[in-house]
């Protein structure tokens, strides 16, 4: 039973880590290396509104969250779109800049396990059997919140249908007026927020450490290599069975081969399956 | 009301498009006929702006150097490095070949995703117009668009081009593959289109028999360069065009 009630719990997290960077390479198939950087990032603005500037929790989460999307946005506007269609640039570039913000970060001061967020709501619940505290069923929540707001979105608004027919086929998407370069700083800037809100529910946990930003990533492109790139039943999909092997491995073999088990299920899927569980870049084309 | 002017479009050192000139007024049906390879397609771009962004990926994957020459102009502006994008938003539309539609959308989000430039009055009226030229698409409005027969892929990928507004639609291809009865329903259509909406459009064909009976200028291609035009009698009563696309 906790197996299972944490494993959900896990999965959930993961689903968080993954939703943006999916969003962001699906819709624009721009690798967002600095997702892990903008996830720490978020945290510590989070931190310091709070505790340097001092407004209070939900506001600072808000002032944080679209700090965050506006620093994704000028990410792709500034830099990214230079190197737009050079894959392995896209590459290099997101992931320098992901470097330099986490980096930046740990020479301003940000490390050891000082930096804190509160818990929502402190105290833990008996489930069946369990206790779990509340602020990991916040997170389960949470997710499920992002996911329902994620779907109604993208099939209810002018700009989500617009995302999702980018992410379908860019040039059929550019022939009815919908903007490629629009559209990725629109995901930039959704995907950056998303980032935002798993680091946000999921810090108050533990501490903002640098090394979160990185372990962040791994569990992204694990999750959406998996899963098949810019999949996103793939990435739930993916998250979960991930997320369940870890849980299962941190019970029989011990905690520190959660990233073991990210990193070897980045391998076999490649051996395995490239273009992941419900990829789409083999697909056969259609002839005619 | 649209015009291009010396049109050249080269891969490397191939010539795609050989001095290509054409012109398409209101309210007209103009055809673009060729075999395999005329460069039909490359035109189609030219004119969608699509080669711009074929060239713009070329260029930064270091893959081929794509030239392209000559004017495009629309209501007497010079679009010709007008962002596909923007020129859809001015009224060109290109339906693409092959269809291209949205396979993980049901017919209906094919046809929202399609009025992205439309308010919600005109995505309403648009749908609903949609529907009653294409009955078949109302019945599997809830399908996803991937599950769609040939002829039914085709009558959205066109219904689709319907909701972005067009003034100017661009076909590219669309009776490719499709059976006799689908392609002359389709030819009847795209009529009912410039008839009912007062939409130019420009169809360009390789099987010209279903085509040819409903535009009102023609073109015929040969290795990029256009070698006769005129109107669809004059075309049909040339010796040359009857025996390469009519076989009598």
């Amino acid at each position: 039973m906790e197996i299972l009630i944490y494993g959900i719990i896990n999965s959930v997290q993961l689903v968080l880590m993954a939703l943006g960077f999916t969003l962001v390479y699906g819709v624009s198939r721009l690798p967002n290396f600095a997702h892990g950087a903008l996830y720490v990032l978020a945290g510590y603005m989070t931190w310091l509104l709070v505790n340097r500037v001092g407004l209070n929790y939900p506001l600072s989460m808000a002032v944080a969250l679209v700090l965050t999307g506006l620093i994704g946005a000028a990410m792709y506007h500034f830099i990214l779109v230079r190197v737009r269609g050079m894959a392995i640039s896209e590459i290099i570039a997101s992931y320098a800049i992901g470097l330099a913000i986490i980096e930046g970060l740990r020479w301003g001061g940000l490390k050891g396990g000082t930096f804190t967020l509160p818990s929502f709501v402190e105290g833990s619940v008996s489930l069946l059997g369990v206790s779990v505290d509340y602020q990991r069923l916040i997170v389960v929540v949470a997710g499920l919140i992002l996911v329902a707001l994620l779907w109604l979105f993208v099939s209810g608004t002018k700009l989500g249908l617009g995302l999702k027919g980018m992410a379908q086929d860019e040039q059929a998407a550019m022939t009815l007026g919908i903007d490629s370069d629009r559209m990725a700083v629109v995901s930039m800037a959704i995907g950056s927020v998303l980032a935002g809100v798993a680091a946000l529910v999921l810090l108050p946990l533990g501490s903002i450490v640098v090394e979160a930003g990185y372990r962040v990533l791994i569990m992204a492109v694990a999750v959406c290599v998996v899963g098949g790139l810019g999949s996103w039943n793939g990435a739930i999909l993916a998250a979960f069975i991930i997320g369940f092997a870890q849980i299962l491995t941190e019970r029989y073999l011990g905690a520190h081969y959660q990233i073991v088990v990210a990193l070897l299920a980045i391998i076999i899927t490649l051996v395995m399956r490239p273009s992941g569980l419900f990829g789409r870049q083999k697909e056969l084309e259609e002839r005619v | 009301m649209f015009e291009a002017k010396g049109l050249m479009v080269f891969y490397e050192n191939m010539l795609a498009l050989n001095n290509v000139s054409l012109s398409c007024g209101e309210n007209r049906i103009i055809g673009v006929f060729g075999a395999n390879s005329a460069g039909k397609s490359t035109l189609m771009y030219a004119l969608s702006g699509l080669i711009l962004d074929i060239q713009k990926k070329e260029e930064m994957a270091g893959g081929e150097r794509i030239t392209v020459r000559g004017d495009v102009l629309y209501f007497g502006q010079n679009i010709k490095s007008m962002k596909p994008s923007h020129r859809a938003r001015q009224g060109i539309v290109l339906c693409p070949e092959r269809r291209r539609i949205f396979v993980e959308s049901t017919v209906l989000e094919n046809l929202k995703i399609g009025g992205y430039l439309a308010n919600s009055r005109q995505t309403q009226e648009t749908i609903e117009y949609v529907f009653t030229i294409f009955p078949a698409l109302k019945r599997l409005s809830k399908r996803l668009g991937g599950f769609l027969s040939g002829g039914e892929q085709q009558m959205l990928a066109i219904g689709r081009a319907l909701m972005a507004q067009p003034k100017l639609l661009l076909l590219d291809e669309p009776l490719l593959g499709l059976s006799p009865v689908i392609q002359y329903l389709l030819a009847k259509a795209i009529k009912e289109i410039r008839d009912q909406r007062g939409i130019s459009i420009i169809v360009s064909e390789q099987y010209a028999r279903p085509v040819m009976p409903i535009i009102d200028y023609g073109y015929i291609l040969e290795n990029g360069a256009s070698v006769v035009e005129g109107t669809n009698k004059e075309l049909m009563d040339n010796p040359d065009v009857k025996a390469a696309y009519f076989g009598s």
